[in-house]
């Protein structure tokens, strides 16, 4: 499990923050005390920090700054400022990513496991059951019989992949898409998912996608 | 200043005179004068009047020309002391002495004002920061909660949208410190629009074509973001009735222009009305039928295009289309 400290002053924030991540798979842990932030940052062994750029005392953009100095933990710059001033400086500073609070939920975590994912640089190629899923390439392989997937299935795939087992709403498979540029509407994405699944099926996975009326669908 | 109308303006004083002349004459002839001393004392008296006059006409002509002229030649009229010399009779020094004092009261109270907007600028920075701070927390609540309404998430980013029209009014109106000009992809800004506005673009079943977005542009991408955001929810809110919605961003790259075009294919816009859509406060037909139109939308979208150099017109065609085009140089 992957885990995350929550750099947040706003108490209920960081509540509903950590209440998220952690529904989502993720170990999450928050930062009380906002004396010697850096110093606690140092001490701590999370795979991804997010960062409040507004905290009392210092600015997360001079913390982040001198964390960068001497550690290299992927960070994420969470702040209600809309400007590309702050965004800029973030960056130059040494951000892995720069997230404007509100924010789509779903969105925050794409943007968390994209972040993680550059940053463990794991391989392009991942299993489920016996089929070999390269997203480089866009297939999926069993055995001698390959199968070629659209941008838009491959995507939604990798999505029901992550999160194996679970429901994922079709709002999250909207909001991936759109995400990567595919502005599809609701019918594009019933037909996108029955080709998939047709697809799986010449692979020999029949019902591998299941729909949950009114939630979503699992991959199982 | 003409020689007539100095004249005109001294008439009482050489009437005075012309009389008190006459009765010196009067005078002089009862005591039996000589007629030789009379004249010779009216023509000096004469003599005098007209070079004194003459003299007097040409240092009032000399500094109130020169002052009306540079009046005339001034964008900022109230920087005619700094152009002017200090005059040389009393009455123009006491004039200009108090025209400088005027500028000088006039100056410190803009100054003021000036603070003061500023302050409230800033205030409304901060404020909306503040506040988008609830608004993330209700957002993830809403999220957590299993049994929440996605009613509420899209009442929430109308909040959010209506918070966003105040930072950016504020904003676009004391321009100059808030942006930063870089090269940004189209691409980027136009998807980071669409995302946000996914729901409101779903529930509508709208549909979105994108061509040749591959441009970059040297601008501010936030910035840019808004005013695309701004359009797309005015293709939203009017569109026609009886189709669905279509939006069409394209651009074309020409020489050093790269021009963004945005369409929908919506109720369009009155011709009548096109020339005034981007002032403040203007509804227009449209407007009238939608009691949500404050006329502000454009006027910002306006105002943030002038701030980064940005030109932008409209054509619009009534029940057929409207097209923005950005042209960024």
């Amino acid at each position: 499990m992957e885990k995350i400290l929550i750099i947040e002053d706003d108490k209920s924030l960081a509540k509903e923050l950590s209440l998220f991540l952690s529904n989502s798979g993720y170990g999450v842990k928050c930062i009380k005390e906002f004396n010697d932030v850096v110093g606690q940052m140092l001490a701590d062994d999370s795979d991804l920090i997010l960062l409040d750029i507004g905290l009392p005392g210092e600015n997360g953009e001079v913390i982040l700054r001198e964390f960068r100095k001497k550690k290299e933990t992927p960070v994420i710059m969470l702040t209600s400022r809309t400007g590309e001033v702050d965004e800029v400086l973030s960056m130059s500073y040494g951000a892995d990513d720069y997230v404007t609070k509100p924010c789509n939920p779903t969105i925050l975590l794409l943007h968390i496991s994209a972040v993680l994912k550059r940053s463990s640089k794991t391989s392009q190629t991942r299993m489920y059951k016996d089929i070999q899923v390269s997203s480089v390439s866009g297939s999926l392989v069993k055995g001698d019989k390959e199968q070629v997937l659209t941008k838009n299935e491959m995507l939604i795939f990798q999505m029901l992949l992550d999160h194996e087992g679970e429901i994922v709403s079709r709002d999250d498979l909207m909001t991936v898409l759109w995400n990567n540029d595919e502005f599809v509407n609701d019918n594009a994405l019933s037909v996108n998912i029955s080709r998939l699944r047709n697809k799986l099926a010449e692979l020999g996975l029949e019902d591998s996608i299941e729909t949950r009326k009114k939630q979503g669908y699992v991959l199982k | 200043m003409t020689l007539r109308d100095y004249l005109r303006d001294k008439i009482a004083v050489y009437a005075i005179r012309l009389v008190a002349l006459m009765i010196v004459v009067l005078f002089l002839y009862v005591f039996k004068t000589d007629f030789q001393a009379i004249g010779t004392i009216v023509f000096i008296a004469v003599a005098v009047e007209i070079v004194v006059t003459v003299y007097d006409f040409i240092k009032r002509k000399g500094f109130y020309d020169s002052f009306e002229n540079s009046l005339q030649g001034l964008d900022k009229k109230y920087l005619v002391t700094e152009m002017v010399k200090t005059p040389e009779f009393l009455d123009g020094k006491i004039f200009y002495d108090s025209l400088f004092e005027c500028n000088k009261s006039m100056a410190e109270q803009v100054a003021e004002y000036r603070r003061q907007n500023r302050e409230f600028r800033e205030y409304i920075e901060i404020w909306v920061h503040e506040v988008k701070i609830p608004i993330a927390t209700m957002r993830l609540m809403c999220r957590n909660n299993p049994d929440s309404d996605e009613r509420m998430v899209s009442q929430l980013k109308r909040v959010d949208d209506d918070i966003e029209n105040v930072l950016f009014y504020a904003r676009s109106e004391d321009a100059g410190k808030d942006f930063i000009i870089k090269e940004i992809p189209l691409k980027k800004v136009f998807s980071n629009v669409a995302l946000k506005n996914k729901d409101a673009l779903l529930e509508q079943n709208v549909s979105l074509e994108t061509e040749n977005l591959n441009a970059c542009v040297m601008t501010d991408g936030k910035w840019l973001e808004y005013i695309l955001g701004q359009l797309m929810s005015n293709s939203m809110k009017y569109a026609a009735n009886d189709r669905a919605l279509s939006i069409r961003v394209s651009a074309e790259v020409e020489g050093k222009k790269t021009i963004l075009h945005f369409e929908d294919n919506g109720k369009g816009i009155a011709a009548e009305d096109i020339p005034y859509i981007f002032e403040k406060s203007f509804t227009g037909t449209n407007g009238h039928e939608e009691s949500k139109a404050t006329g502000m939308g454009l006027y910002i979208v306006k105002n943030m295009c002038n701030c980064l150099g940005i030109k932008i017109d409209c054509e619009s065609r009534r029940d057929e289309y409207t097209r923005f085009n950005l042209t960024f140089l």
